[in-house]
């Protein structure tokens, strides 16, 4: 299905499973492919394993016990297993974690300086690396000051993906970064997004639940269920696909419906 | 000036300087709670245990000034294996369980001190007479001892230093991000077990400087390990994350309780510079349990 070369993607998972307390089964079989440059989403429902995938990536799953127990993970040519988080920062794969995490007590500006903390920069270097993340998120700025603990969810989440990009990162790794935001503040931090990769050059893999601004905002999707890679192709085809449609748009032939008369539909026909 | 005003200033300038010295401890304590949101029971028992090997090593012979050295050495030692042995298998888990692993560390802290240099009390001279200056004295008529005046003045330098520490350096801003969110802080990479061996070291040279002091007035003995705990009413009145608020805590303590056990204490019998403290604490529990400069519990709705 996934065609593309090895030599050109950023990230490889091969096969993993995943394992929490050593009894939980969170992952069994997930592969995907993240091409350099790309924007790659991972769409599926609550508890389907994407911040799974994501934690298994960035090396953070340590530190939730849980443990990766089956296949491969390669970033950049080079096996993750044995790395840390700060290592993975070094290598340029920076994770914004599942509901923005923010420090609170800090001010919003000293949010995105801490997302350089693994830079040696100096004094003005780190000012025009402020400068470069303001350009992108200018309402920061005009909240430079305020402590963060204090800004609306939407600021927050551009204050979480500023200081990630402020470790200039070859690879980014969103985790749902709709949630609990207004549509209009959605698609604001999508435009962004698709900026950053396409001015920074920064490769996205993105987990997400809101299927229809993901799709239309990457260039790869790949659909989990349970632990399981169930469907994968390019955003496009995705997006027209008639299951994909009905199950996570909404939309069939008869228009848009939602979920429940879906499944009142499946239940119909099987009874 | 009246002797009555005289007598007054001479108690509140006195309470003043002494509180300087619950804020030292309380230093110790904010440190802590500033990089893992816990208080550290333990830091009671750092205190004695540092200043107790403190003078174990000049008994061995060693000059002062090497003896200091020597004992920073020892507790960036503890700090470190306090971050291996204590910290690093507990990460991730609930403050709670942290919070009883500080009091099982102050434990182990007190045995170890006590079975490395014995259960005696020592006497620690700093050369520093705990003595009224007699300058001041004759010029003003105030009676205020040398030790506590120096005790005001290695407190204002600990505080200003770190401070600084916290608010102007990388180091700093990486303590800060860790104390508020450990998991986020490591996702942009900020290395937690430096971080934490630092806060620990920090602390332990803290509790050094604080132990040294308290040990020149009281004694270097077990009582010290209790006393440290006067810190806790400080640190309700300051803020547990504030390095100014254990400052004025400090002050606030130290003056009230001298001008309490001098104006009110007889009416109780006496002797309740003891206890006030902790009354004081218990009506900032109620009315402003933040305390004076502790950050504001944030929560969004």
């Amino acid at each position: 299905m996934s065609n593309q070369n090895s030599s050109e993607n950023i990230l490889e998972i091969k096969n993993i499973e995943v394992v929490y307390d050593d009894v939980i089964l969170a992952i069994s079989d997930v592969s995907l492919n993240v091409p350099d440059g790309s924007i790659v989403a991972l769409l599926g429902g609550n508890g389907a394993g994407k911040s799974t995938t994501l934690k298994s990536v960035s090396t953070m799953l340590a530190s939730e016990r849980g443990k990766v127990t089956k296949g491969s993970i390669t970033y950049n040519g080079q096996r993750v297993e044995k790395l840390n988080p700060s290592d993975m920062v070094n290598l340029g794969l920076v994770q914004v974690l599942e509901g923005r995490r923010c420090f609170g007590h800090l001010t919003v500006e000293e949010n995105v300086i801490s997302g350089a903390y693994t830079r040696k920069l100096s004094k003005s270097e780190i000012n025009s690396e402020l400068e470069r993340m303001y350009n992108y998120f200018p309402r920061l700025k005009e909240r430079r000051k305020s402590q963060a603990g204090f800004t609306s969810g939407g600021e927050q989440q551009m204050i979480a993906v500023a200081r990630a990009m402020m470790a200039k990162p070859k690879m980014l790794l969103l985790d749902e970064p709709s949630m609990g935001l207004a549509p209009q503040l959605v698609e604001e931090i999508f435009v962004i997004v698709k900026e950053l990769n396409d001015k920074e050059g920064v490769s996205i893999l993105l987990a997400e639940q809101n299927t229809n601004i993901a799709l239309r905002n990457s260039d790869y999707g790949y659909i989990i269920e349970t632990g399981q890679v169930m469907l994968d192709g390019s955003a496009k085809s995705l997006l027209n696909d008639d299951k994909v449609k009905e199950f996570y748009l909404g939309i069939s032939s008869e228009g848009r419906k939602n979920f429940r008369d879906v499944l009142k539909e499946t239940k119909k026909i099987k009874g | 000036m009246g002797s009555e005003i005289l007598f007054f200033f001479e108690v509140l300038v006195g309470g003043l300087l002494a509180g300087t010295m619950y804020s030292l401890v309380a230093l110790g304590f904010v440190l802590i709670y500033k990089a893992s949101a816990t208080f550290n029971f333990a830091q009671g028992a750092m205190v004695f245990f540092a200043v107790l090997s403190f003078v174990g090593f000049m008994e061995l012979g060693l000059p002062f000034f090497l003896a200091f050295l020597v004992t920073i050495g020892l507790m960036v030692v503890v700090g470190l294996s306090t971050e291996r042995l204590v910290l690093r298998p507990l990460m991730n888990q609930s403050e709670d369980t942290l919070l009883m692993a500080t009091i099982g560390l102050g434990y182990v802290l007190e045995g170890l001190a006590q079975a490395a240099w014995g259960v005696e009390v020592r006497r620690l001279d700093l050369g520093i007479p705990d003595f009224p200056i007699m300058f001041i004295a004759d010029s003003i008529g105030i009676f205020i001892s040398a030790l506590d005046l120096t005790a005001g003045a290695v407190a204002a330098f600990m505080v200003i230093s770190l401070a600084v520490l916290f608010t102007q350096t990388k180091i700093g801003l990486g303590l800060r991000a860790v104390a508020d969110d450990p998991g986020a802080a490591s996702s942009i990479g900020i290395p937690l077990k430096h971080i934490m061996l630092l806060v620990w070291s920090a602390a332990g040279v803290v509790a050094l400087v604080a132990g040294c002091l308290w040990g020149a007035r009281a004694g270097v003995q077990f009582a010290l390990v209790d006393l440290a705990l006067k810190a806790l009413p400080v640190l309700i009145i300051g803020g547990f994350s504030s390095i100014p608020g254990a400052i004025v805590g400090g002050l606030i303590i130290g003056s009230t309780e001298k001008v309490l056990e001098v104006y009110i204490g007889p009416f109780f019998g006496g002797a309740i510079e003891g206890w006030a403290p902790y009354v004081l604490a218990v009506f900032f529990l109620l009315k402003r349990p933040e305390g004076l400069f502790g950050e504001k519990i944030i929560r969004r709705v």
